[in-house]
């Protein structure tokens, strides 16, 4: 399937970008975006790669599943009927306080901004997630690429040695994969449940690295000859997903912390949720653009208070330890730490202490690349129930996360012939926190 | 005492949450700490009376422990505070930062010297009149072995004050000698921190209650059975009766049907029967056998109760609960008022 | 069968295939008295219109290349039977000197247990795959597909199985894993049944597409509304319930039970007293939490029977019919005569209108056959094109040229696009591909190869449930290359040097050459070209010392090629 418009289709230059590119393609025939992906796979990528691996930006996404207290983290109400039994302490930052559950963090706010006003009024688990992890409301029929699927595509080299989304889940409850969409399996993530290593990623005993090397290589070799008398884009998207194998099993040592300092793994500490954030910087060092570490399960419906000293603890043990560890190899420039769920909690309190679903006033995080470290952008009432500064979407963030990476956010996929903007309609990056 | 009589003579509802109270000898005044981080006395003699608060520089954090003594009222909360106050002048008298994290529990013993437990672990001893600190002891781990910080919820002195036990997170009980503070004895609950491996990876329990058996020889424990998910407070209450000397359990009293925290424990003078209250999102009060673990009577409350006083000579109890506070008889009319405001 | 002296330990390749083919001569055999019968000439004079049809659209005169004997068995065996066929049906194929053998060979192939197998996991795959695997709704489609069941049929059972089947609950399982989301009920049954994805039109009148409005969204979801299902996992209907929207003007709306033509159903007033209705919503309310209760009544007026009705309706079933006549087009081409299939509207026409309105005329009159339209189908030439011709075979140059005429030759059906294996086609596949090909060749042609297809797709089940579904844009996920490189199945199960396998069986030939030979026909249906030989016969001799592995290597490498992995 080719897609060229009949007359003034423009030479393809060396400067041409991706996203020129993508434009370009966009605006043909409507065949469809199945066309442009394969398109992208068979022009020769080389020069894009060079202009992609340049800008070399990641993103690492501390996902906190089932939704963390904005109270007990980012924006405490101390005081206050809804606020809990929590203090606030100032941090390094004049002017901004936060929970006493994140001291560590306390000192660690010059790279990272505080959103204190997402206002994204779908407060169930399945919905919300959709929601957050995608940027827009669910809509039968089209099947939105998720956060990772699109950074994936947008920052990742189509013929990278490393993966380009790599996803950890363990805890069973609220788990789910994650999909590349209408984007196609090759933004698939790769997706760790039980064990820490990627399946099937490691050459099994029973064959020699010799022979493994060698079969690739008849099968590239036939493949080569049928290619001759058979060219079609789909058999090439097949290649290159067998053209990645050897890559990514060379890969295999990036998820293995043991190769890690004992002073480093200390440092991040013994929890899994410390040791995955290890691995995430080990994939982003090591060019892996897009990396999500789920900590599952914040829904505190019952004793939220004593479920945030225990989460929150790790939370802001791992979350200042990794800040530090990209600052200090001088990857956080190029990475971007997200720390969000699919909400927040309610203001008030229940009757077994806890605090429920709420999706009307809550925070997130943004640290690293292209934040403007030690903003706070938004503000709740004096109880946290209502937003009245600086309202934020789903859409809004994520318009903010691909400004911050310099992704143009209005751009659109094609869909067919509907242009689907990758931030949704309407969305306005958040420029205050942005360099 | 007839069980099966109780009922909640009187019930005072407010906008706040109600973790501890206190009842001087005399019967004719409660106070109660709150989650606005104050301390009401409210007259029992005159029921419909306005509460009073007590001065505005006290705590900052929920009020979760109190214990009075003579003129004087202590109180303990998530402040790590310990506050002496004029139960006269309703003002302070003395202010000690006590502990390095929340301060779960107090208790006093009849020789005037107060315990305090806290979440940085230690139990503290302090001298009731001076303040001073006379010791500081612990026979628990600051984190689970999960690596998450545990917490040290609950203490207990045993009738002729010569025992205390401490209680924590993970399940572990100290028994310790009340003058050397040398441990004595220990016992295990495992079961009650419920942590959860692998569906949400935290946990929700906690040893949250213990009471000594009026002979001292045998042990209450309180909190929470299996839960499936820990999202909620949805396990069986649970309790568990040990023989101190052995470590032997003689006694696993679940009930599924009033789930939650089992969150107080008190044994009747003549150790036969035990009564618990606590709650999920409602609260319970529950009787039981303490020889065969039979439940002899449960009653339901509107809300979850924190705090709980018996007397058994008058038989009146007071629960101190999310948003109520109730006197509770055992036969006597009932009398709902309404929100009565604070002063 | 391996010979018990240890002289012979090597056979000669042609020997065995001879004995295949004595083993499945029955297979084409079954149809052959069918063939001549009125139904076959209908058929074969709706494969003619089709033909007609492509060839008037091809005013370029495109240059067009028809498919090997081998090339259209493997072709027609994946399309009909859901897998590749033996090295004995393509050897029997190419021996078969009749005129009118494709005619045999796919009416032995859609009499075959094979079809109805391979017919049930494509509507599974359609109808509910990609939100559950469930077992029972599968076992129901089975028995649907084994009896070539009428389309109108299959949708009112799953449509209403309360009014068609009450006491079977396998066919609620479509209603059942979408009640939560009234919105992906109504868009999914939209788009499923009627081609028609009217999920742009929730907020707004679809932005660009006239034929839909707000209101044929909230029409649609109106027919859902009410539908709910008890405890016991019956379908039913409430009394009331109407959708409520908000158009772009803010003004608020009650929608019509209104159909995607525009035709509304009117409801008739509710003539039950209140007491009486509040009690029936009870008994409903109780119903559904309480596997005990007892099953409610059901109203007068159904709206989702109602909607089921109306597309059957005579004004309205052509709608219904074009619908999957156009899906199952594309399922044989790749692409719909209108594309994308969930775009069937006035500003997306098709490109052969008269081909689509032949057909489902023909599809309605024959009462909704599903099984003659993909006949005619698969006996069309236009279905035996090959694939593009690449640079180098192609007569023109130039690059441009060639990808207007590739595009344009997609669009046209004038050449085949390849079309990636469903999971279930690949699973099979490599089943049969890497097994004893004398074994499974004996199986295939036993009686007992009804029962034995069902094992099969027992057996292929846990990686068809590992493997993506290939959507509109599918692309080969990188996790499915590394299944295939490193997991222990692939190794040690598909690749076994026993005698079940095909490496095994391989490993008893002597000629290397043979070898070759023997093994791209289990694989890719073909022989090797003079190039492969010499690339593989050089692998071989390399490596003389580790004749298993070579053979595992090569079989391998054969599996894991694109010609494996993609129907062309």
């Amino acid at each position: 399937m080719a897609n060229h418009a009949d007359s003034g289709h423009p030479k393809q230059s060396d400067s041409l970008d991706r996203r020129s590119m993508m434009r370009l393609m966009g605006s043909a025939s409507g065949i469809g975006l199945a066309a442009n992906m394969n398109q992208i796979t068979a022009l020769g990528e080389s020069r894009l790669n060079d202009q992609l691996r340049a800008s070399g930006k990641r993103v690492i996404l501390l996902w906190l599943a089932g939704g963390a207290s904005q109270l007990e983290t980012w924006d405490p109400k101390p005081g206050r009927p809804t606020g809990g039994p929590f203090a606030q302490i100032q941090t390094t930052v004049p002017g901004i306080g936060i929970s006493e559950l994140m001291p560590k963090m306390s000192t660690h706010l010059e790279d990272t901004a505080i959103i204190r006003s997402l206002n994204t009024k779908i407060a169930d688990h399945g919905t919300a997630y959709e929601l957050m992890d995608t940027g827009r409301v669910k809509e039968a029929g089209v099947d939105f690429p998720h956060l990772g699927a699109i950074l994936a595509r947008e920052l990742g080299n189509i013929e990278s040695k490393v993966p380009d989304y790599v996803s950890m889940y363990t805890s069973t409850e609220g788990r789910r994969k994650g999909s590349a969409g209408f984007l196609g399996g090759r933004y698939n993530p790769m997706f760790l449940t039980d064990a820490m290593m990627p399946e099937n990623i490691q050459r099994l005993e029973s064959i020699t690295d010799t022979d493994h090397r060698e079969r690739a290589e008849l099968r590239d070799t036939l493949s080569k000859l049928f290619a001759r008398h058979h060219s079609h884009p789909s058999f090439e998207g097949h290649n290159s997903a067998y053209g990645r194998v050897r890559g990514l099993m060379a890969s295999d040592y990036l998820f293995d912390i043991e190769r890690e300092p004992e002073s480093i793994r200390a440092q991040y500490g013994p929890t899994q949720f410390g040791q995955q954030c290890l691995v995430a910087r080990r994939l982003v060092e090591a060019g892996v653009p897009f990396v999500k570490v789920a900590r599952a399960w914040w829904d505190s419906h019952g004793q939220n208070f004593e479920t945030h000293q225990e989460l929150c603890a790790d939370l802001d043990h791992c979350m200042s330890t990794l800040l530090d560890d990209l600052k200090e190899r001088g990857l956080l420039e190029n990475t971007l730490v997200i720390s969000l769920g699919e909400f927040g909690r309610t203001p008030s309190i229940n009757g077994s202490l806890g605090r429920d679903h709420f999706a009307s006033a809550w925070s997130c995080t943004l640290s690293g690349c292209g934040i403007q470290g030690g903003s706070v952008y938004g503000k709740t009432d004096e109880n946290g129930n209502t937003v009245v500064e600086g309202e934020m979407s789903a859409g809004d963030l994520y318009s903010t996360i691909f400004a911050a990476l310099g992704i143009d956010h209005t751009k659109e996929y094609m869909l067919g012939s509907r242009p689907i903007p990758i931030a949704d309609f309407d969305s306005t990056p958040c420029y205050s926190i942005l360099t | 005492m007839n069980f099966s009589a109780l009922e909640v003579s009187k019930e005072w509802h407010l906008q706040e949450i109600l973790f501890c109270l206190a009842i001087n000898p005399n019967n004719d005044q409660l106070w109660f700490g709150s989650s606005d981080s104050k301390i009401y006395q409210q007259s029992l003699s005159n029921e419909d009376s306005e509460r009073i608060s007590y001065g505005e520089s006290g705590h900052s954090s929920y009020v979760t422990g109190m214990v009075i003594a003579g003129d004087t009222l202590i109180s303990c909360g998530y402040d790590k505070k310990l506050i002496w106050w004029d139960t006269n002048s309703h003002e302070p008298i003395r202010n000690i930062a006590a502990h390095d994290k929340w301060i779960r529990r107090i208790c006093v013993t009849p020789d005037g010297r107060l315990f305090s437990v806290g979440d940085d672990m230690q139990c503290r001893v302090w001298d009731l009149k001076s303040g001073d600190l006379i010791a500081s002891f612990s026979d628990h781990a600051a984190t689970t072995p999960h690596h998450f910080p545990s917490m040290l919820y609950a203490l207990a002195l045993s009738d002729d004050g010569s025992s205390l036990a401490t209680g924590d997170r993970v399940g572990h009980v100290a028994i310790w000698d009340s003058h050397s503070f040398e441990k004595r004895a220990e016992i295990k609950t495992p079961d009650l921190y419920t942590w959860d491996p692998k569906q949400r990876r935290h946990s929700i329990g906690g040893i949250r209650c213990l009471s000594f058996s009026p002979d001292g020889t045998k042990m209450a424990v309180g909190g929470m059975g299996k839960v499936g998910n820990i999202d909620h407070l949805d396990g069986a209450s649970r309790i568990e009766i040990f023989e101190i000397g052995t470590g032997e359990r003689l006694q696993m009293i679940e009930d599924a049907k009033h789930k939650g925290l089992v969150e107080q424990l008190r044994w009747s003078p003549d150790g036969k029967f035990i009564v618990s209250a606590g709650g999920d999102h409602k609260g319970f009060i529950a009787f039981h056998e303490t020889e065969t673990g039979k439940q002899v009577h449960v009653v339901e409350h509107s809300g979850h109760i924190h705090g709980l006083h018996v007397n058994f000579q008058t038989e009146t109890m007071f629960t101190a609960a999310h948003q109520r506070l109730a006197k509770w008889s055992f036969g006597q009319p009932k009398e709902t008022a309404e929100t009565t405001p604070t002063s | 069968m391996p010979s018990p002296h240890p002289d012979h330990r090597y056979r000669s390749p042609s020997l065995a295939a001879s004995v295949i083919i004595i083993a499945v001569i029955n297979l084409l055999s079954a149809g052959a008295a069918w063939c001549d019968s009125d139904a076959a000439r209908q058929i074969i004079q709706l494969a003619e219109r089709i033909d007609q049809e492509i060839e008037s659209q091809n005013a370029d005169r495109l240059p067009r290349q028809t498919l090997s004997d081998a090339g259209y068995l493997r072709r027609v065996t994946l399309d009909l039977a859901g897998r590749i066929p033996t090295i004995a049906e393509i050897k029997q194929y190419e021996d078969l000197d009749l005129p009118d053998k494709r005619l045999q060979v796919t009416t032995s192939l859609i009499q075959s247990p094979d079809f109805a197998y391979h017919q049930r996991n494509e509507l599974d795959t359609f109808l509910l795959r990609p939100l559950n695997h469930d077992r029972e709704w599968r076992s129901y489609l089975l028995e649907a597909t084994k009896e070539n069941r009428p389309w109108d049929s299959i949708f009112r059972e799953i449509m209403t199985p309360e009014e068609t089947q009450p006491e079977d609950l396998r066919p609620t399982a479509f209603l059942k894993h979408r009640l939560g989301d009234l919105d992906k009920l109504a868009n999914d049954s939209s788009v499923i049944w009627f081609g028609v994805n009217i999920g742009c039109a929730k907020c707004h009148d679809h932005p660009l597409v006239d034929d839909w409005k707000q209101e044929h969204y909230y029409g649609i979801s109106s027919f859902f509304k009410r539908t709910y299902r008890s405890k016991k996992g019956l379908i039913g209907e409430r009394f009331d319930g109407k959708v409520k929207f908000d158009t772009t003007s803010g003004e608020s709306k009650d929608a019509d039970f209104m159909f995607l033509t525009g035709t509304k159903v009117t409801e008739p007033e509710l003539s039950l007293d209140a007491e009486v209705l509040k009690q029936y919503q009870e008994q409903i309310k109780k119903a559904e939490q309480d596997d005990a209760a007892e099953t409610p009544p059901q109203p007068l007026f159904r709206p989702r029977q109602q909607l089921v009705d109306l597309a059957l309706s005579d004004q309205q079933q052509r709608f219904f019919a074009k619908n999957i006549v156009n899906r199952t087009w594309a399922r044989f081409f790749g692409r719909g005569i209108v594309h994308p299939l969930d775009q069937i509207h006035s500003g997306n026409p098709a490109s052969h209108p008269t081909l689509l309105a032949i057909l489902t005329d023909d599809f309605i009159n024959s009462g909704y056959n599903v099984q003659r339209l993909i006949h005619a189908i698969t006996l069309s030439v236009a279905y035996s094109q090959a694939l593009p011709m690449t640079e180098s075979d192609s007569p023109s140059h130039g690059e441009n040229k060639l990808e207007n005429q590739s595009d344009r030759g997609v669009r046209y059906f004038q050449h085949a696009e390849p079309r990636p294996l469903s999971p279930h086609q690949l699973s099979l596949s490599l089943l049969i591909a890497t097994g004893n090909p004398e074994k499974t060749a004996e199986q295939i042609s036993n009686p007992d190869w009804e029962q034995d297809r069902g094992k099969l797709e027992e057996r292929s089940e846990g990686l068809a449930q590992k493997l993506e579904i290939p959507g509109e844009n599918f692309q080969v996920p990188v996790s499915e290359a590394l299944w295939f490189s490193n997991s222990s199945e692939m190794q040690n199960q598909y690749l076994g040097g026993g005698k079940d396998h095909l490496v095994g069986y391989l490993n008893e030939i002597e000629d290397p050459s043979a070898i070759i030979s023997q093994a791209m026909f289990a694989t890719l249906g073909r022989e090797a070209t003079s190039e492969e030989q010499v690339v593989l016969s050089k692998y071989f001799e390399q490596r003389n010392e580790q004749r298993v592995d070579t053979i595992k290597n090569i079989v391998w490498a054969l599996v894991c090629s694109p010609e494996f992995r993609f129907n062309h």
